[in-house]
Parts: C-alpha cells; sequence; structure tokens
C-alpha cells in the first residue's frame, strides 16, 4: 500500500529528523525511531525518495546510524546490501537511508571523514553490479521465481541511485567483476552467465567504446561467438545452417568459437552443437574449435574412438559447458593414464541410482532429452579438464571439493573407482587406521541437506565424501591433538605428507609456540629456505576465515598449489581455495588474488607471510625440511602481529 | 573493607582536586537515557549508576558513570555512597522499581536522616505497603501475605465464603503478586483451587488480594516537601494496554477528592520529595480504593504523555522534585496548572495476538485519522513473538493526541482488539 508523499510526511520526517541532529550524542537512540518510521513512508514512491535525498547528507551528522551497524560509512561492505534489503523492517529502513547517504557523499552533497567522493562511488558501483537482478529486474528469471521482501523497493532506490551514477562507471566495475568470476574458470558458470545476460542491459546505456567490445565479448561468449552461431540461438536451426557450409567456411565458425571459449572459458550451446557435428562430419577441425596445442593434438589423435565417443554421449547444448573441459581434459593429457579410458566408457552404461538419477537431473532444463549418464559423463569430462574450477557452492564441504580437486589432479583413475561407487552402489568406503568406513552407514556430516548448485561430480560424491571425513574426525576427536593429522592423509591418500603442525593446542585452545610454527613452515616451504624442495602434490592446510576487519569468522580449508615469486618478484603461497569466490578480503590489507599476480586459472594466492599469517595447521614433510633458524626474526614477529591482531583475538597466547 | 577505604581514598584525591569545591551532583539510579538528558537540560551535573552492561556507552558518551548491580543482595552499599560523594553527589533520583530502596538507602546517607531507607522499603514490599495503608486508614482491599501454596488456597476460600458462594458458585478471583515486583510483574489472577498448583517455589512470599471492580487510574503526584506540586492522573482503559491524559471529564470531576487521598497517602507514607505513582479503583458508590504505590517512573508511556498533554518534562519535574533544595520559585515557574492541558494524549501498547510474526498491519484508517500521531512498529526481523512479562515488552506503541476524550477512549478501545502484527 504505497502511501502518497504529503506535505504533512515531509513535515513530519523534517521536524524528527531536526530534532534527532539537536538530541545530545548519547540519547540519538530515543529519536532514531521517529525517522525511520517516517522514513519508511516516504521510501515508499520514487517521489519520497527524492525527498530523502534532499535531506541525505545531513544523515550521518544527525546521528540517523549512530550506534548501530551502519554507524561508521567506511566500514560498510556491498556484498551485505542486498540481505539488508530484503530483511525485513528495520534493517531494509536503515539500509536504504544508508545508500541515500552513500549517494550524497559520492554526489559530493556530503563530506566524510574516512569516505571520499570517490570511495562512495565506488561503492555504490559495486552494489549496482552485484545486484543487477534488482537494477534491471526482467533480466533474471531467478529472481522472479525466488519473491523476496522488498523487491519492489529496493529495485526503486537502485533505479533511483542509478540515475546519479555515471553508466560507464558501472560498466567498469561489472566488466571487473566478470573478469574476477572468469578468471577462476569455475565448472559451475551459472552466476557468471547470469551476470553477462544483464550486462546486456548496460549496452543500452551510454559506455565508452572499450567497454562495448569487452562486454560484446563476454555476451557472444555465451550466446554465440560468430555471426552464424549468434543468429541462430535455437541449437537445431544453428545445425540446420552447419550443414550447408563449406570446410573452410566451417573452419572459419570453429576457430571463431574455439577463440572465444579459450578466452573466457564460457561455452554456448552453440559450442556443443558444433563439437558434435566437426566429430561426425570434419573431425580434422576439432582441434581448432577446441584450439588445442600440440600436446592436446597429440591426445586427441592418441585417443580420437573414445574422444567421439565421450563427445557423442556428454555434450549437448546443456552440457556445452564441457566442451571447453574436453579441450583442456585433452591438453592435460588425463586420457594417457591408463585407468582413465576404461574409467570413462564405464560411465558411459553405468546404472545410476534413482536418486542420484533425479539430483542429476535437477542441474539441467526439462525437456532436454539427455540421460543421466550423459550429465554425469560430462561433469567428469569438466572435472579431469578443470580441476581448481571444482568449488563447494553454498555448502560448508570444504574438505570433499579439496579432495575431488585433488583426485582430478592427481589421481583420475581413484576419482573414476569412486564415482561409480557413489552413483551406482550409493556407497564410498574408505580405510582408516585398519578400519573399513562406510559412507551408507553414516548419518549427519556437515552437509545434511545439500545445495544443489554444484557440478554433478560434486551432487554424486560430497553427500558421502563429507559424512566419512566427519566420521574419522569424530573418531580421533578425543586424542587430545588435532584429528586432521591422521584424517588428511587417510582421506585425501598419500599425496599428503605425514608432518603435521598446528597454531592451537588443542586442549587447553590457546597458541603455544607461535614463532616456531611460522619457522616450521617456512623452513617447509619458502624456497629459500627450504633447501628448495618443490611442493609436488597440493598440500591441505587449515586457514582461518577473517572478516574485512580482520576478525575471525571461523575455519577454512584450502589447497597450497605452489609457492612461486610473482611477476613483481615476490614469493606468493598460489593456492586453491573450495569457495567459488577465490578473491576475498581479509582484513589487514590481505585480500587475495585471482589474476593479474601470476595464478593459473583456479588459483588464489597472497604474499607468503600474508598467507602465513592466516595458517592454523599444514602438512610438511619431516625429511625435507631447511634452515628454520635462518627465518628473520622481522618476518616471524611481522606474522606474529598480523595473527596477534586478527585472529589471534579470539585465543590465549602463551607463546613468546 | 580496608581495600575499599584504599580504593575510594584513591577516588577521592582523583576527582576532588585541592582547593576545588565538590560539584552537586544528582545520582541517576538506573540507566535511562529520557532521564540523563533531562538532568542534562536542566544543567544539573549528574552521574548515573547503571547496570555495568552499561559502562562501554557510558564511556562512548562521555556520561559519568559508576557500574552497579541492583538485584543482587550486597554489602557495598557503604562503597557505592562513598564512590558517589567522592564524586560530589548529594541527591539520588530512583528511575526503576529495584533501585527505589537503593535510592532511599543513598538519600538517607546524604541526609542523614536513616528513615528516608527504611521508608523507601515500605514501597518495595507490597504486604507492608498495604499494611502501612490500612494503618493509616486509607481504604484497601482484604490482603495477606503467603508463603505457601496452602495459604493461597485458605484465602481463596475465605475471601469467597465471606462473599457469600456456596458450592457449584463461581469463584470470584483473587490477585497475587510478588512483593517485590514493578506493576504487574509476576501478576496473575486466580479464581479455581487448581491453578494454585500452577504456582512454585519461586513465586513465594507473595501478596494476596481480594478483587476490586471499578474504574483503575493512576496518578503521578511530584511532590516537594510533603507538598504535592502538581497532580496527575492517568485514566488506563485498558489496564498494561492503553491509557490517557489528563483523564475524561467524569474522573476529572473527582480530581478533588483524588487530591484528597493522595494527601492523606502522602502523609500516611511520610513521602517528602520526589515522584509517586500510586494507583486507585473509583468504586461504584464513588469512593477510591487504594491498590498500590511506586516512587519511580512509571510504565505505559505515562511520562511521555505528560509532556505531550502539558508541555513539561516529567523526568525534569522528577528531578527537580527530588532535591529538597530545589526552591519554591523554581517549581512555580516549572509547573503548568493542572488545568491547562493542551489536550488528551493517549497511548496504545501493541502485543502481538499470534505466535509468530509474518508481517505488520498498519490500517489506513488509523495513520489518517486526526487523532493519529505516529506509531513504533517495524516488521521484526524475527518472527517467533517472546511471551509476556507483566506489562511490558510491547512490542510497539501507538501515540494520539485531540481533544476528544470520548473518541480517544473509542480509539483505544477499538485498536485493542486489532490485529497488528498477521
Amino acid at each position: 500500500m504505497p502511501s502518497e508523499v504529503t506535505e504533512g510526511k515531509i513535515a513530519r520526517f523534517s521536524r524528527f529528523l531536526t530534532r534527532l541532529e539537536d538530541a545530545p550524542s548519547y540519547a540519538k537512540s530515543r529519536y532514531q525511531t521517529d525517522v525511520y518510521q517516517e522514513a519508511n513512508r516516504l521510501l515508499e514512491t520514487e517521489e519520497g525518495l527524492e525527498v530523502l535525498y534532499q535531506y541525505a547528507h545531513r544523515f550521518d551528522d544527525a546521528g540517523v546510524f549512530q550506534d548501530g551497524p551502519w554507524e561508521d560509512a567506511s566500514k560498510l561492505q556491498p556484498p551485505l546490501v542486498a540481505g539488508s534489503l530484503q530483511a525485513k523492517g528495520l534493517p531494509y529502513v536503515i539500509e536504504m537511508l544508508s545508500d541515500l547517504r552513500m549517494l550524497a557523499i559520492a554526489d559530493g552533497k556530503a563530506n566524510h571523514p574516512k569516505v571520499s567522493q570517490e570511495m562512495a562511488m565506488d561503492f555504490l558501483n559495486e552494489v549496482m553490479a552485484l545486484n543487477l537482478d534488482l537494477l534491471f529486474p526482467d533480466a533474471s528469471e531467478a529472481s522472479r521465481i525466488e519473491k523476496k521482501e522488498n523487491t519492489v523497493e529496493a529495485q526503486r532506490l537502485f533505479r533511483f541511485i542509478s540515475q546519479y551514477l555515471s553508466s560507464s562507471a558501472l560498466s567498469e566495475t561489472l566488466i571487473h567483476e566478470i573478469e574476477r568470476l572468469t578468471a577462476q574458470r569455475p565448472i559451475t558458470v551459472k552466476r557468471t552467465v547470469s551476470m553477462i545476460r544483464m550486462a546486456k542491459e548496460m549496452l543500452k546505456t551510454e559506455t565508452s567504446d572499450t567497454q562495448r567490445n569487452v562486454l560484446e565479448k563476454y555476451i557472444a561468449s555465451v550466446e554465440g561467438a560468430s555471426e552464424l552461431s549468434s543468429a541462430n540461438p535455437l541449437p537445431n536451426d544453428y545445425r540446420k545452417q552447419l550443414m550447408a557450409l563449406s570446410t573452410e567456411e566451417l573452419r572459419k565458425e570453429s576457430e571463431a568459437l574455439g577463440v572465444s571459449m579459450r578466452n573466457t572459458g564460457l561455452c554456448s550451446p552453440q559450442h556443443s552443437v558444433l563439437a558434435r557435428f566437426l566429430s561426425r562430419k570434419s573431425p580434422h577441425l576439432l582441434p581448432i574449435l577446441l584450439q588445442l596445442t600440440g600436446k592436446g593434438k597429440a591426445n586427441l589423435e592418441e585417443h580420437a574412438e573414445l574422444v567421439h565417443q565421450l563427445i557423442k554421449v556428454a555434450l549437448f547444448p546443456s552440457t556445452c559447458q564441457s566442451v571447453y573441459g574436453l579441450a583442456l581434459l585433452l591438453e592435460r593429457g588425463v586420457l594417457s593414464a591408463s585407468p582413465v579410458m576404461p574409467g570413462l566408457r564405464r560411465l558411459i552404461e553405468l546404472d545410476i541410482r534413482p536418486e542420484v538419477r533425479s539430483a542429476l537431473f535437477k542441474t539441467v532444463g526439462e525437456g532436454e532429452g539427455l540421460t543421466a549418464n550423459s550429465i554425469l559423463l560430462a561433469g567428469v569430462i569438466s572435472v579431469l579438464g578443470q580441476p581448481l574450477g571444482v568449488g563447494q557452492g553454498l555448502n560448508p564441504t570444504c574438505q570433499a571439493a579439496r579432495g575431488i580437486s585433488l583426485w582430478a589432479q592427481h589421481a583420475p583413475g581413484y576419482l573414476l573407482e569412486i564415482i561409480p561407487r557413489a552413483a551406482r552402489d550409493g556407497d564410498i568406503d574408505m580405510v582408516f587406521e585398519g578400519i573399513h568406513i562406510h559412507s551408507k552407514d553414516l548419518h549427519g556430516g556437515l552437509a545434511p541437506d545439500l545445495h544443489p548448485e554444484l557440478d554433478p561430480v560434486s551432487l554424486v560424491l560430497v553427500p558421502h565424501l563429507d559424512r566419512i571425513y566427519s566420521e574419522m574426525m569424530s573418531r580421533v576427536a578425543l586424542r587430545g591433538e588435532d584429528g586432521h593429522r591422521w584424517v588428511n592423509p587417510a582421506f585425501y591418500g598419500d599425496w599428503v605428507q605425514k608432518g603435521f603442525s598446528t597454531v592451537i593446542e588443542p586442549i587447553t585452545g590457546s597458541v603455544t609456540d607461535y614463532p616456531g610454527f611460522v619457522r616450521l613452515f617456512y623452513a617447509t616451504h619458502h624456497p629459500e629456505y627450504n633447501d628448495d624442495y618443490e611442493l609436488i602434490y597440493p598440500n591441505p592446510v587449515g586457514i582461518f576465515i577473517t572478516n574485512v576487519h580482520g576478525k575471525m569468522l571461523g575455519f577454512h580449508a584450502v589447497s597450497i598449489q605452489r609457492i612461486a615469486k610473482s611477476p613483481d618478484g615476490e614469493y606468493r603461497v598460489y593456492f586453491y581455495n573450495p569457495n567459488n569466490d577465490g578473491s576475498q578480503n581479509w582484513g589487514q590489507g590481505i585480500e587475495s588474488t585471482v589474476m593479474d599476480q601470476g595464478e593459473l586459472p583456479g588459483e588464489s594466492s597472497l604474499p607468503f607471510d600474508e598467507f602465513t599469517s592466516r595458517l592454523y595447521a599444514f602438512h610438511y614433510n619431516p625429511y625435507e625440511q631447511g634452515d628454520a633458524y635462518a627465518v628473520e626474526s622481522e618476518n616471524v614477529s611481522n606474522v606474529k602481529s598480523m595473527a596477534l591482531e586478527s585472529w589471534g583475538q579470539e585465543y590465549t597466547w602463551i607463546s613468546k | 573493607m580496608e581495600l575499599d577505604q584504599l580504593e575510594m581514598n584513591q577516588t577521592l584525591q582523583e576527582s576532588q582536586p585541592e582547593g576545588k569545591t565538590i560539584p552537586y551532583l544528582t545520582a541517576l539510579i538506573g540507566w535511562s537515557l529520557p532521564a540523563i538528558e533531562a538532568c542534562d537540560k536542566l544543567n544539573r551535573p549528574f552521574v548515573v549508576v547503571g547496570p555495568p552492561d552499561f559502562k562501554e556507552y557510558a564511556e562512548k558518551h562521555d556520561i559519568t558513570f559508576v557500574g552497579w548491580e541492583f538485584d543482587r543482595l550486597n554489602e557495598g552499599s557503604d562503597k557505592l555512597y562513598k564512590q558517589l560523594k567522592a564524586l560530589g553527589a548529594e541527591v539520588a533520583v530512583p528511575l526503576y522499581e529495584e533501585c527505589v530502596e537503593w535510592a532511599g538507602a543513598l538519600n538517607s546517607r546524604f541526609r542523614e536522616e536513616p528513615r528516608l531507607f527504611n521508608r523507601s522499603l515500605l514501597l518495595r514490599d507490597k504486604g507492608m505497603m498495604k499494611r502501612k495503608a490500612q494503618m493509616a486508614g486509607i481504604k484497601v482491599g482484604v490482603f495477606e501475605e503467603a508463603r505457601d501454596k496452602e495459604d493461597v488456597k485458605r484465602f481463596l476460600k475465605r475471601v469467597n465464603e465471606a462473599l457469600l458462594k456456596v458450592d457449584g458458585d463461581k469463584y470470584e478471583p483473587i490477585h497475587c503478586k510478588p512483593l517485590d515486583k514493578a506493576g504487574s510483574v509476576g501478576h496473575r489472577a486466580i479464581d479455581d483451587p487448581a491453578d494454585i498448583e500452577a504456582l512454585t517455589d519461586t513465586d513465594f512470599p507473595l501478596l494476596m488480594e481480594s478483587h476490586l471492580d471499578g474504574q483503575e487510574f493512576s496518578c503521578e503526584v511530584f511532590v516537594h516537601k510533603g507538598k504535592i506540586q502538581f497532580l496527575n492522573i492517568t485514566e488506563y482503559v485498558k489496564l498494561g494496554y492503553s491509557n490517557f491524559v489528563p483523564p475524561s471529564p467524569s474522573l476529572e470531576a473527582k480530581r478533588p477528592i483524588i487530591r484528597k487521598a493522595i494527601e492523606q497517602l502522602i502523609e500516611a507514607f511520610e513521602i517528602e520529595n520526589g515522584v509517586i505513582h500510586p494507583e486507585y479503583f473509583v468504586m461504584p458508590d464513588g469512593t477510591l480504593h487504594f491498590g498500590e504505590v511506586a516512587a519511580r517512573v512509571p510504565g505505559g508511556h505515562i511520562f511521555d504523555l505528560i509532556e505531550r498533554a502539558y508541555g513539561f518534562s516529567a523526568y525534569e519535574a522528577q528531578i527537580l522534585c527530588s532535591d529538597p533544595n530545589t526552591t519554591e520559585e523554581e517549581l512555580r515557574e516549572f509547573f503548568p496548572a493542572e488545568d491547562e492541558a493542551r489536550g488528551y494524549a493517549g497511548c496504545l501498547m501493541v502485543h502481538p495476538h499470534v505466535n509468530f510474526i509474518e508481517e505488520l498491519n498498519i490500517p489506513e484508517e488509523l495513520e489518517n485519522h486526526e487523532l493519529f500521531e505516529k506509531h513504533d512498529m517495524f516488521t521484526p526481523p524475527q518472527g517467533k513473538v517472546a511471551e509476556r512479562v507483566g506489562f511490558g515488552n510491547h512490542y510497539g506503541t501507538i501515540f494520539f493526541f485531540g481533544d476528544d476524550s470520548a473518541e480517544m477512549t473509542r480509539l483505544l478501545v477499538d485498536y485493542e482488539k486489532y490485529d497488528f502484527y498477521l
């Protein structure tokens, strides 16, 4: 029931705001409610927003946000805005007012001691880029289906704010977001694709030519990277058109789609149509579509028959993303590992259990005519091609994701062994200290209700892996030492080293000998102190997750992939973070990056010392230790102070 | 003790540099922002004695603060006194029920009048309070203190025997309430012996009284040197849900006899300075029945209503009246005449009728009504509704203001049944 803006309402808001302004600082909370109430009435219309905005430059000084979570504008985070707007009641009202305050700063109407005009502008641009579904409501199917609280009001606010933002700055932020997401080459691209779809709307606004080109490039990558493919969005039309092409035209078409795919890591349904077509009619053009290098070509030639079979069974418009997976799988030479070929062939005819079948079907649209085996096989191709593209989605199952990624890299045969066990038998078993653990006998785990937005392999494996890992951890829970010491080698396999060190003393929960811990990590991992032993297999390590303010949020599992010098010549830890979004801000200026610092697709990275400051447990080879004493005390104390001032606040320190 | 004194001496030295006179501080007993603001507005330097949880907030806003746990029975009142004295405090103003005896104890030390403390205890034990009133010839219901369930059973039976009930008649209810809780906290009406079983050991000792019929109202009386400075009468539309100030003409007409009753009460309880908040019933024959009396800020937003209706801050009034050194002139200038209200100010306290809140529903007619002023309700983020304690923790309040007391009553009655929360 949107109410009209009346003179009375404006006068009341103005009066209440002035009264709040006049109140002494300790008594602001007495007068805030009246301001929120009147604001709430005005927020219901565009006209009302305009009225509120006329007052927005006074909000901060008047104390509208005082003593609450929105108090310090410099500490606000764009990713949290959407959640507040969708909350019921008060948080929604205050968030709206806070965004108007930010707009007033960005617009130069208000001054803030800690937030400059540019910072406010960046903030709002990021908020917009993260919430394009609100800015362009029709573009997203999901937002329509999932009815959320206050959607209409939030949309109105975003439209209002966007009038004040330069669309080119917004495009810039959006492009950066998309680049960041695609740089990681995730297997699940739903979010990326929906962002790109919405970016189409940006083309209707004023943007610079460069931005337009970049956006068009991304749009083309998911909607058709050639004239022919973009003109024929329907797979069937496209297929008919392909038949009429000459070999030379077909080569050009393959080239266009292939280059786009390798540039962005994204595929369109046409990619799969073309792959199937080439596989049947012009197999010699497949290397062009897949943009294979010498090694990839050799692999394709060697296993041509199997590859054609894989294309035929697994690559369809709704599994098109696996065309990219196939290209990388060939580049990695995975097919040459002896158990892989029979392992893949087994999946084609595997008798999949009904519950797994239905979970798999949910990952594609209805009426596609696919078999569950096709979906699973496509998933396996992606995982084997992009081991670092595995993500945990919205589930707290970082350990399971880390295992799938590790096996895909170094033990594809094993991975192909447990997938049919889970999909066909509904069970995975592992031996832990002489005891057989069967997942089918276990309940619970960290994620009893798995969020289904996952790649097919994770969908099949995670429920089992999650339960087994939890069971192993509970079996060692009372040993008085961090259980990961025994569980990680047993769970992930012999690739995990037996040496183990942790920060927290499990019985007392206190930090003991932190400098020793830091030195050991340097001596076993830092190339300047560890006698040049290279890391061969990913090292599953535990880290403290901290928020932007360095406050501890919890524990997280990542894997160190390698340690190397960045393009700038500093040592960085390159690691796999099963979170879908690898670039994160952990406070104290510690921001992991996913590109431009020498990362391979799917890797995150941090300077060595910053990474160390968040580490709480790691494995090492006791026979490959370097010189712990040689590590500069300055490095150690620097790491220590970062630790002490962040997650260290939550623990008692009894170390030197 | 020695350690305490050592600490005290240090505080003394810190806060009282040589050659500087002690400031005349008002000690606000209990954490209340409106009271703090009132003290500030009166330009009276003050110190707040409140639960230690508020320390951080006080420090952030430069409020002189002494953390104190009122609920815990402790022997440290001497320490508190010395600490406040060292800061220069001379007057203690109680803001909440559990602060009353603390303020009493402090004031008796500040003024060296031990009896002040005993008088404050009178207000904190409802049994003692009733007895005192009865002895002074004030009309009260039948009451008794109970130590166990047997006492309650006997009292219920005897009261109903006196009412000449025979077997099979429905019992008239009796009321049970804890001896020392504010207003209606812990209150229950019992008309069935089976209900008595629901009482637990922690409910005892308690006060039992016979049921009083009739219109209930409260007074907020600002007293200085034993004299009434301002008598506000608050009409209860529904106890704990709605009330307004000043009362409708029919109750207003009783002001003279009400004033007489208050004077009697002040004399009986030897009240000198501060605010008292007694509750009465008007019996069908027009006489007054005394319910109970408190010496603190009343609930039900009554102070806010007084400010809206009369234009003075009741918190400021309380502070001024609590100080024996406030002058006659100051008081005369401060208070308006009792018949000079600008209109009727009322409020409705809303408590959800559902156990789980989906959304807030404020009808357009209400928002557009000429008596409607404002409300403070938002959809709560947590949908589950908390259990109500006494008449406290209501979810929101709707404020009204206007010239028509009949319309005010109608609105308060009608909207009390309205489902604001769905």
